[in-house]
């Protein structure tokens, strides 16, 4: 691997209730790329992927072993602050999830929990964040319409704007396509590699052009286990494992 | 499958509940074998303990007989009993001119009296009043007891309803129909302003001569004589505060009806009525 | 063949399309027999939504035909604003101002108690509980609305006022505040059961959304679960209105019932007296035709028009928060809607309501760091779970204590002696049963038919709205109405008698509108994506709402049916005219005759019966026990069908 590593897991095990769900999984994700992580359904990539900003703690029979370094510090350690986590890595869902309140509020609803009640930088916040997320020119002119009134795409990308907004190093998404046309695809696959300039992009995704089109480095996933990660390019071409070579030519199972 | 055992199990789980209670009902309600004869009682809840209580002995007395007593105040008595409703009123006050035109087949049987009892809290030093100083709180002249001779403390005026039968006694006989003052607490039941004046150190109430229990009954001073609420003074009619309380049916009583009556006017009807702390009409 | 000619010849008349039938598609049989019973469904639901308009109109009719005589009387305005209320003074008076008053007075104040502490614990038991935790709380809060009103009074008459009296040096205890403290304490289950559903409504999604941005738990709360459960929760304050504003049984026992304005206005241990308590306290022994007996009934229509009042207010402002939201459709009105969206008396409105719903969830939001805030916003949380279970626990015990030494073999089976010295309560337990069984009977199949009807198969139309209206009416009216109601309506002008079907069917009424209230909030809950799965399989609209809508739906229709339950078997006001009686020696054989009823017994025995202190807390405890028992059973039915929906 060239660059430096932002992410890190070490022998990194995860339990919910009696379920293995991660089982020793170890790698390096390297800063400002993206990373994407495939594998069929229910083999722990998007389990993997809320580790890393710890939203798993929000499941009460989740256990952790293992180790989780973010830019070197441990995210469980006990003085490592939860929030702030979240605040440095964010993530993006599935399903667009903007909260029922107009579009600048979604946008400001970052900066306002983080303390910033002035009303110009908070404008200054949306409008980058906005065209950060390559949304701007589409919304200009309707600021303070209801988030839910956009369409499926714009609203994934507003959700995007949204993590922007509060200043993320890294950028989770969890199959943030699967729900879109593919125009709305393509955009956000567009907008993907244009962050990889100033953020690490960390995608799980079950679309194989998708992660080849877009991703510097892929992990393959099955059965809770990371079974290769690798440049894109090898993973793609020249697969190390049989089980990573079957799946991505479609022969599996 | 799931829609489908879901909402299966949602018959059974609402309208479960409901046939299960149903079916208890039906169950429970067929085991009467007699055919009993019947006739329901209601009104006052003054005179409630002793139709109650009667009608415990009288059913002792004749198992074919059966008799349903409930409350719910003097007029629903007169209205149930002129409207058919009920077979017997109860009524703790003399019908009303409206009443008597509504219901002119309605007939009064006089079956005992109730004394009314000024109560105040045991702490209160005073142990008795004039009928002025009495109206003289109740209309809101004296707002402290040191104005009638006890400890400094205001005077926490406590009464009945208007609608109840007892003020309205209260109001004729005591008040001279002068207006109470307008701070009086109000409580719909004897036991209500029991309870208040029990536990309200500047409180005075009055109630019928059964609910004397954590309260101070107060003597009546008329004309610097004493007369205290006893039983003997209350026959004897030296107390003057007391009432008749009526049985009412539309027209004569017939059967089990009449029956009735007569077994409450009867010696062995006046000791329920003595037992319950009324005043026997017939010693 | 002949059959499916004559179901379609039938269905003709009714007016029933004769193109719906495509034999092509599906078969014939198949297809009529379902379009059939989807057609006729619907026409049966449309039956049962009008049961509430029907309620209503009857209701006001009947109180209005005893009671329009006073303003002939007295005059329209007399009347309204008169201060003085003494209809049996030498010069009888009868202006209800001060009645209105009181009435306004308390309820405020009991909202200003209950509302934080509901929706505290509502956030409690939704957001911070342990599932646990979770599962001993919440029924135990349910469990505080099956405590009958009388034994609340009772309670108020023996230890709260006491405590306030020597507590604040007053003469005296019964007060606008004793009146207020008891009716929040029995409005926050209410409120705090139907807003927890509401919360836990609230899409994970929303929550995760904000937690992953670095949103503290607390923050997320405040700013997205809570506002996104706004309509719940308001929907939850009104229904603990409805029950605060038509309570009698209790206010009347601790207020002092005086009919003065408190001077100064905020001196809140002046006693005063509510409408309802009027009722409550003079109904009773009223000469009937009398002008006071006029005047009672006309302080019923005041009531009704109060509630009305107060709902159609409480409505409007909802309204205008779930405008915000955001939730609506773009449509074509969508620019009508930006600009009453920018007009400056609706950003008033919102802003007040929003700035309300901050200033109950984030006392001190800006002051502290967030971290801190979220421990104080916990512990403040935390706290009014704490009050509001102590409450519980204090209520339980006494009822424990004193009334466990009450039960034997023959207080259980036995029929009472002596006046309910001695004896049993048998016929009183079985008349419970028997009244809230026919009541649930009455009131389950009209109301979620209603509630049905309105969410599934209506747009906004007039027709929606009045029954909307209806159903406020039914809710706010009070219990004591229903109760004079049923009296003048099922009791005399029907003919039946003071009877056991009278008192079900005023009960059933008197339930009806919670059961609509929580049915259509259950049914809302359930995603539009859901029917358009069904329908896109080829499902009938009825087929849809019975397989796919109702299921998920059941656990909130089951919460308001075991609410109802338990206001049902504990109220005395509704059938102390119509059903019940004080004693009896069998149990009714039919519908016609009268019942014996635990909380009239309760009534009884605490208020005109000297000496049976042992026995009222036995029946009590008695009382407690089986609408815990109904509660607890009703409580595993939900849990079980949570656990078969999840999966």
């Amino acid at each position: 691997m060239t660059g430096s590593t932002i992410l890190e897991t070490t022998n990194l095990n995860l339990w919910y209730g009696q379920k293995h769900a991660l089982i020793d999984i170890s790698l390096q994700i390297p800063k400002n790329k993206v990373t994407a992580l495939i594998g069929p359904s229910g083999c722990g990539k998007s389990t993997l992927l809320r580790c890393f900003n710890r939203m798993n703690d929000l499941i009460d029979s989740s256990r952790i072993t293992g180790e989780i370094l973010f830019n070197g510090n441990d995210i469980h350690d006990p003085h490592v602050d939860v929030y702030a986590i979240r605040e440095k890595i964010g993530m993006v869902f599935q399903k667009p999830n903007p909260f029922a309140k107009s579009i600048y509020e979604n946008v400001a609803y970052g900066s306002r929990i983080h303390g910033v009640g002035d009303k110009k930088e908070l404008d200054r916040t949306v409008e980058e964040s906005l065209k950060g997320a390559a949304l701007w020119d589409e919304v200009k002119d309707r600021l303070h319409e209801p988030a839910l009134s956009l369409s499926g795409g714009q609203q994934q990308r507003l959700c995007i704007a949204r993590s922007l907004a509060v200043g993320p190093e890294v950028i989770l998404m969890d199959e943030p396509c699967s729900a879109l046309d593919p125009i709305a695809t393509a955009k956000i696959e567009d907008l993907i590699v244009r962050l990889a300039r100033d953020y690490t992009v960390v995608i799980v995704t079950h679309n194989m052009q998708q992660a080849a089109r877009a991703s510097d480095c892929t992990g393959f996933m099955y059965l809770g286990r990371l079974v290769e990660f690798d440049k894109t390019t090898k993973i793609f071409e020249d697969p190390g494992e049989e089980l990573t070579e079957n799946y991505i030519t479609g022969r599996f199972g | 499958m799931t829609g489908m055992s879901l909402s299966r199990m949602s018959t059974v789980a609402v309208v479960g509940t409901l046939v299960v209670l149903l079916m208890v009902a039906g169950c429970l309600g067929n085991d009467q074998t007699t055919t009993p004869e019947r006739i329901t009682v209601t009104g006052s809840t003054t005179v409630l303990p002793i139709a109650e209580q009667a009608r415990e002995a009288f059913e002792a007395q004749d198992a074919s007989a059966e008799i349903m007593v409930s409350g719910g105040g003097s007029s629903v008595g007169v209205k149930a009993a002129g409207e058919g409703t009920a077979d017997i009123g109860i009524s703790s006050r003399d019908l009303k001119p409206a009443e008597t035109a509504g219901y002119p087949g309605l007939v009064k049987h006089h079956i005992a009296d109730d004394a009314i009892l000024l109560v105040v809290n045991p702490a209160n030093s005073v142990e008795s009043l004039t009928p002025g100083e009495i109206r003289g709180i109740y209309n809101g002249t004296y707002t402290n007891w040191n104005q009638v001779g006890g400890s400094e403390a205001q005077i926490v005026v406590v009464g009945r309803d208007s609608a109840s039968g007892t003020r309205e006694f209260f109001s004729e006989f005591v008040m001279d129909e002068e207006d109470f003052v307008r701070t009086q607490e109000e409580f719909n039941s004897n036991g209500g302003i029991q309870q208040k004046v029990s536990q309200t150190p500047g409180a005075i109430g009055y109630v019928g001569l059964g609910y004397t229990e954590g309260v101070k009954p107060l003597a009546l001073d008329v004309d610097g004589t004493d007369i205290e609420p006893t039983l003997q003074n209350i026959t004897a009619g030296t107390y003057p505060i007391s009432r008749p309380l009526y049985m009412l049916t539309n027209g004569e009583p017939e059967g089990l009806a009449q029956r009735y009556i007569e077994f409450i006017l009867s010696a062995e009807g006046q000791e329920i009525v003595a037992s319950e702390d009324y005043i026997p009409v017939r010693g | 063949m002949a059959r499916d000619f004559s179901i379609r010849a039938r269905c003709q008349n009714f007016g029933w399309p004769r193109d719906r039938g495509t034999p092509e598609i599906g078969g014939p049989a198949t297809g009529t027999k379902r379009q059939f019973v989807d057609w006729a469904v619907g026409k049966l639901l449309f039956v049962g939504a009008l049961a509430a308009i029907v309620a209503v109109f009857f209701i006001i009719i009947f109180l209005l035909r005893d009671g329009y005589q006073i303003v002939l009387e007295t005059g329209f305005w007399n009347f309204l604003a008169g201060a003085e209320w003494n209809p049996t003074g030498r010069n009888p008076a009868y202006g209800v101002f001060p009645l209105i008053t009181g009435t306004l007075l308390v309820m405020a104040l009991a909202m200003v108690i209950a509302v934080p502490l509901s929706i505290g614990s509502a956030v409690f038991i939704a957001e911070i509980a342990s599932p646990r935790m979770k599962s001993v709380i919440k029924p135990a809060i349910e469990l505080l609305a099956g405590i009958p009103s009388v034994v609340y009074g009772f309670f108020g008459l023996i230890l709260l006022t006491d405590w306030i009296r020597v507590t604040f040096d007053q003469p005296s205890g019964s007060s606008w505040l004793a009146g207020s403290i008891l009716l929040a304490i029995m409005s926050i289950p209410t409120i705090t059961s139907v807003a927890e559903d509401a919360i836990s409504s609230v899409p994970k999604e929303f929550k995760e959304g904000s937690l992953a941005l670095g949103a503290t738990h607390w923050q997320t709360i405040r700013r997205v679960i809570v506002p996104g459960a706004l309509s719940g929760i308001s929907a939850a304050i009104i229904l603990g209105m409805g029950r605060a504003i038509g309570e009698t049984m209790a206010v009347l026992m601790v207020t002092g019932n005086a009919a003065v304005i408190p001077d100064p206005i905020y001196d809140v241990f002046s006693p005063v007296r509510t409408l309802t308590g009027t009722l409550g306290i003079e109904m009773g022994e009223v000469a009937f035709g009398s002008t006071h007996y006029h005047a009672l009934f006309g302080v019923a229509v005041v009531l009704l028009f109060t509630t009305l009042a107060i709902n159609s207010a409480a409505r409007v402002i909802i309204t205008r928060i779930q405008g915000t939201q955001g939730t609506a459709r773009p449509t074509p009105s969508g620019r009508v809607k930006a600009a009453i969206l920018h007009s400056t008396p609706y950003q008033a409105i919102t802003g007040a309501a929003s700035r309300i719903t901050h200033a109950i969830s984030a006392p001190f939001g800006r002051l502290l760091p967030p971290r801190a805030s979220q421990r104080c916003a916990f512990l403040l949380v935390s706290l009014s779970v704490a009050i509001v279970i102590a409450a519980l626990g204090v209520i339980l015990f006494e009822i424990v204590v004193n009334g466990a030494g009450a039960i034997s073999w023959e207080f259980l089976t036995g029929s009472p002696r002596d006046l309910g010295r001695a004896g049993g309560i048998f016929p009183a337990i079985v008349g419970t049963f028997y009244l809230v069984g026919g009541a649930l009977a009455v009131a389950l199949p009209l109301g979620i038919a209603t509630a049905i009807y309105l969410i599934e198969y209506t747009a906004d139309t007039a027709l929606t709205r009045s029954i909307r209206t209806a159903v406020d009416l039914l809710n706010g009216t009070p219990s004591i109405v229903f109760g004079l109601f049923g009296f003048a309506f099922l009791v005399l002008f029907m003919g039946f008698g003071v009877s056991l079907i009278a008192g079900q069917i005023t009960l059933g009424l008197m339930i009806l509108p919670m059961i609509i209230r929580t049915t259509e909030e259950a049914l809302r809950s359930i995603p539009g994506s859901l029917r358009e799965g069904s329908y896109a399989l080829g499902a009938t609209k009825w087929q849809t709402i019975w397989r796919v809508v109702l299921p998920p739906a059941l656990p909130g229709i089951l919460t308001g049916a075991i609410l109802s339950i338990g206001r049902a078997a504990g109220e005395t006001a509704p059938i102390m005219f119509t059903a019940a009686i004080f004693s009896s020696r069998f149990l009714p054989s039919s519908l016609t005759e009268p019942v014996m009823a635990l909380p009239y017994h309760l009534f009884v025995l605490t208020t005109t019966i000297p000496g049976a202190a042992t026995q009222s807390y036995g029946t009590a405890f008695v009382l407690l026990l089986l609408v815990l028992t109904i509660y607890l059973a009703a409580i595993l039915v939900r849990r079980r069908y949570h656990r078969a929906t999840v999966m």
